[in-house]
């Protein structure tokens, strides 16, 4: 009984010795600079750019100090911020879908590939990786360009349906292309990760009660891969939503997202509390979303599919 | 042919310079008898390197270059606390914020034996008065950049902000139009084709330049700082508004890969933006003595001159005339007769208030 108690308490304190670093770095690279946001949100900008002193100062005393509601009234006062917002969490749903669709065919191959091949093929998705990412966009202005072979191609097949040429180059088109091509590998490796480790034991039981490929698949495999789903859409969805870099250079004239948004106000217009006030609006927004999907995919929720597919 | 008798040395020589760079810091703590580094802070390509290198013979000093994009970026790194730089070049308006943060030391004259060659036409600017802390560098202009054939071919007008703002041209061009990805730049065309000055910050006026903006936009391709230089020269755009040095670039790259159209610039008959950007001494640098000898250095006009022929800047050093290609000097979007010049306006900066407004129109802009 003691001696029970003794391994529960080893335990326990492993378990905080374990969770700490983890913790740690949620505390120094989430919530720190989180605060340091929130705080600078309620600032007033200084003349320069940067920030206006909190306490007045012997020498500016007409400039505006202390803190104030001021950026946030600014955001609530125009509709236009939250249509940004809006059109941002549209195309990044998108772009999560895309991935999605795109990458678990690919995964579900390699996972189900000889294991010899699997690992050069994994080598194969990071690939791209090792050149640099804004490169790789770069490369792309040059594929979707008017005058390349890609572009005289897409032409030439719209032209047999009498559709007149389109430029793809610039466009909200061009912006999705970008964005997947640069988030596929984020959705591939966690489904992959979890395909790999599902047992083919029970495909064959399946198979042996009478399932077909679809129902093997549709109330085993998928079932079984939800948490690598949404691993996978997490890290694609949240990333593509503060991305600035893909509009910029792929996007046309009506292509601004929330990332550019926020960068504008850090460069352009030198209006740090605004742009905090923007990012901070951003972070509550995938706070909720996370939340939202965390809560669909509690264990209770997935209980239940799970024992409807055993 | 000439694009690679620029280019060429260039790389080498920066090959060299980087490797010049990893030796020096690993030698820097032995005693190697020259006189002590100067810290630039500077423009991206914006000096010469067979300038550069002669003035560390000159000086026996090594010259560490720090490089920035944009005037934002610079103050930005400075407010974050860079120090140690003993000379920046920065543009008007932010050398005007640079000197109301009382961040610079006041130049001294009898140092540099070589102002004199300075055109007096960019001398005592709004920004500082006497030229108590900046000697002026060099400047680039705002301009419309064009692929002439294209536009002989559809008879369109050169001259004239018209042709990025009158649907009636537009409709010609549609899709084959850049614009600069920038607040004040594009406002400031817009305003000056609408009759007011770049640094109008009247609220009605702004929503006049917003609209002619959301008009003309859905006939633009992108807004673009840096790729248009690239598209104008192979031709899948044929009007950029754009910086005077990086259409000289464009109309070179054109010329090099033998197109068969060329990039020709102008200054709109209706004004644009002159950006002077002035060498100063900011007061954390260790060595105002090693940055007047630059100073004076670049003042010297064969030294002024390599800049203007590397990267087709505006030279606003007189002496520097003989030395700069001839095809330059003609070009009145490089050097700007009186009649021109009488048309620029240089930008002031905006308030905090002002600046939030404009961009939330900027963002209405990208927007709709």
């Amino acid at each position: 009984m003691k001696h029970d108690q003794q391994i529960n308490k080893n335990n326990r304190l492993n378990r905080y010795l374990i969770s700490w670093p983890p913790l740690l770095f949620l505390l120094v690279f989430f919530a720190l600079p989180s605060l340091i946001m929130l705080l600078t949100s309620f600032r007033f900008p200084g003349e320069f750019g940067g920030l206006a002193p909190i306490a007045p100062t012997a020498e500016e005393t007409n400039h505006e100090y202390g803190l104030t509601l001021e950026t946030y009234q600014f955001f609530f006062s125009d509709i236009i911020y939250a249509e940004i917002f809006l059109k941002s969490l549209t195309v990044a749903a998108i772009t999560t879908l895309i991935c999605l669709v795109m990458a678990y065919p690919l995964a579900l191959f390699i996972a189900r590939s000889q294991k010899r091949f699997r690992n050069l093929m994994i080598m194969l998705v990071i690939l791209p990786f090792a050149s640099n990412f804004l490169i790789r966009i770069y490369a792309w202005m040059i594929i979707l360009g008017p005058e390349s072979a890609f572009s005289y191609l897409i032409n030439t097949i719209l032209a047999l349906f009498g559709i007149a040429p389109v430029t793809l180059l610039f466009s909200s088109f061009a912006v999705l292309v970008g964005m997947v091509y640069v988030h596929l590998p984020f959705m591939i490796l966690p489904l992959y990760t979890n395909l790999e480790k599902h047992d083919p034991v029970l495909l064959d039981a399946a198979q042996d009660l009478g399932a077909n490929s679809w129902q093997r698949f549709w109330r085993i495999t998928l079932p079984q891969s939800l948490p690598g789903i949404f691993a996978g859409s997490a890290l694609v969805f949240i990333p593509v939503l503060g991305m600035f870099a893909v509009p910029d250079i792929l996007g046309g004239t009506g292509d601004i997202l929330i990332g550019n948004l926020i960068k504008d106000q850090f460069l352009g217009s030198r209006d740090w509390p605004f742009g905090a006030t923007l990012s901070i609006m951003l972070t509550l927004v995938v706070l909720a979303i996370v939340g939202l999907v965390t809560w669909l995919a509690r264990p209770a929720n997935r209980q239940t599919i799970t024992n409807d597919g055993t | 042919m000439t694009f690679n008798r620029f280019i060429r040395p260039f790389i080498l020589i920066f090959g060299l310079l980087l490797l010049v760079a990893c030796n020096g810091q690993q030698s820097s703590s032995a005693n190697d008898g020259s006189l002590g580094t100067l810290y630039l802070f500077n423009w991206n390509n914006y000096i010469a390197p067979e300038t550069l290198k002669r003035f560390e013979d000159e000086c026996n000093c090594r010259v560490a270059q720090d490089y920035y994009s944009d005037n934002e970026e610079m103050l930005a790194k400075l407010a974050a606390g860079a120090s140690g730089y003993d000379l920046l070049v920065p543009t008007g308006n932010a050398m005007d914020t640079l000197i109301r943060q009382d961040a610079l030391r006041p130049v001294d004259k009898s140092q540099l034996p070589s102002f004199k060659n300075i055109s007096s036409a960019y001398l005592n600017t709004e920004f500082d008065a006497a030229n108590k802390y900046s000697v002026p560098y060099a400047y680039t202009l705002t301009v419309l950049g064009f692929n002439y054939d294209k536009m002989q071919q559809l008879d369109l007008p050169m001259d004239s902000w018209a042709i990025i703002f009158e649907p009636k041209y537009l409709e010609k061009i549609k899709g084959r139009i850049t614009v600069l990805d920038s607040q004040r730049e594009l406002m400031a065309a817009a305003l000056k084709y609408l009759g007011y000055s770049v640094n109008d910050n009247n609220l009605d006026h702004w929503q006049q330049a917003k609209d002619l903006i959301i008009r003309a936009k859905p006939y633009w391709a992108t807004f673009s700082n840096t790729s248009y230089i690239r598209e104008l020269a192979v031709g899948n755009i044929w009007v950029a508004h754009g910086y005077s040095n990086d259409l000289f670039q464009a109309a070179l790259d054109a010329n090099n890969t033998g197109r068969n159209f060329s990039i020709h610039y102008a200054t709109p008959k209706e004004g644009a933006v002159l950006a002077l950007d002035s060498m100063v001494l900011h007061k954390t640098g260790l060595r105002p003595d090693l940055a007047h000898q630059f100073i004076n250095f670049m003042l010297v006009g064969e030294n002024a001159a390599e800049l203007t022929n590397l990267i087709g800047s505006g030279n606003p050093n007189q002496q520097a005339i003989p030395f700069i290609y001839p095809e330059l000097i003609k070009n009145k979007a490089i050097f700007p007769d009186q009649a021109v010049l009488d048309r620029l306006e240089m930008l002031q900066d905006l308030d905090h208030k002002q600046r939030r407004l404009l961009s939330r129109l900027w963002t209405e802009i990208k927007l709709r």
